[in-house]
């Protein structure tokens, strides 16, 4: 798995490549914590190459949801893959997250 | 149809090695990518579960998988031995808002939502779960 940030001004663009399953997940969790204790609570999240997203990439998502709401901010989904829509989709939680066709149209939701 | 069996021993960077095994065992079944995928995310998701929950921790204790595909039809086996742990009780699934979604208990969810047969049997001092996923162009 690979991460790479960018920030912008009001919002940051969080780029996934790989897996995200339990052997990585606690690095995606450290990053995406390092972002919302800086305050940085408008996210984008990339996946459109994440390739798999178990439970353990799930409950980052959700735990990171709930962190940067309470703070005002929320995350979206740019293009999402194949694989991360059906996870979502198999565990019921696609309804939680906004998805947008690209990071130009999920940097501009907020 | 050859089955295909692979032991690993309890480390979370293993289960890679199983997901590769059964996508092989779920294209010589003729499933489809979105019906591999599925699969592989649910043994990954209980070999999870073994490793964390049956075990406690990451160590060299072995799971075996075995997977057996028909036509339309992928039989899985993971062999443990760890205490008593049974993943074919359905999960709870309480009521759940926007607002406070559910951060436990995803695993064993997407098992049942994705396997259509789950069997578990204690035998000796292994554990023996045994789950079975039939494609769309199985076999009526």
């Amino acid at each position: 798995m690979e991460i790479d940030v960018k920030e912008y001004k009001r919002v940051s663009v969080i780029t996934v490549t790989g897996r995200i399953d339990s052997a990585t997940s606690s690095e995606f969790e450290q990053e995406l914590n390092e972002l919302t204790e800086a305050g940085r609570v408008n996210l984008v999240l990339d996946l459109s190459a994440v390739e798999f997203i178990s439970s353990a990439g799930l409950r980052v998502l959700v735990t990171t949801r709930k962190a940067v709401k309470s703070a005002g901010g929320d995350v979206v989904l740019a293009k999402p893959s194949d694989q991360v829509i059906e996870t979502l989709e198999i565990a019921g939680l696609d309804v939680l997250f906004d998805k947008f066709p690209n990071r130009e149209a999920a940097v501009a939701s907020f | 149809m050859a089955g295909r069996t692979l032991t690993i021993q309890a480390y979370l960077d293993q289960i890679q090695n199983v997901r590769d095994l059964v996508s092989l065992a779920a294209a010589d079944a003729g499933f489809d990518d979105s019906e591999n995928y599925a699969v592989q995310l649910a043994v990954s998701e209980a070999c999870e579960n073994i490793i964390l929950h049956g075990y406690g921790q990451e160590n060299d204790s072995p799971i075996t998988v075995s997977a057996q595909p028909k036509p339309g039809v992928l039989e899985i086996e993971l062999l443990d031995h760890a205490p008593p742990f049974n993943p074919a009780r359905s999960p709870r699934q309480p009521e759940w808002s926007n607002e406070d979604p559910p951060i436990g208990g995803l695993g064993l969810i997407i098992i049942h939502r994705v396997m259509d047969k789950i069997d578990y049997a204690r035998d000796g001092d292994h554990n023996r779960l045994r789950m079975q996923k039939r494609g769309a162009s199985a076999q009526t």
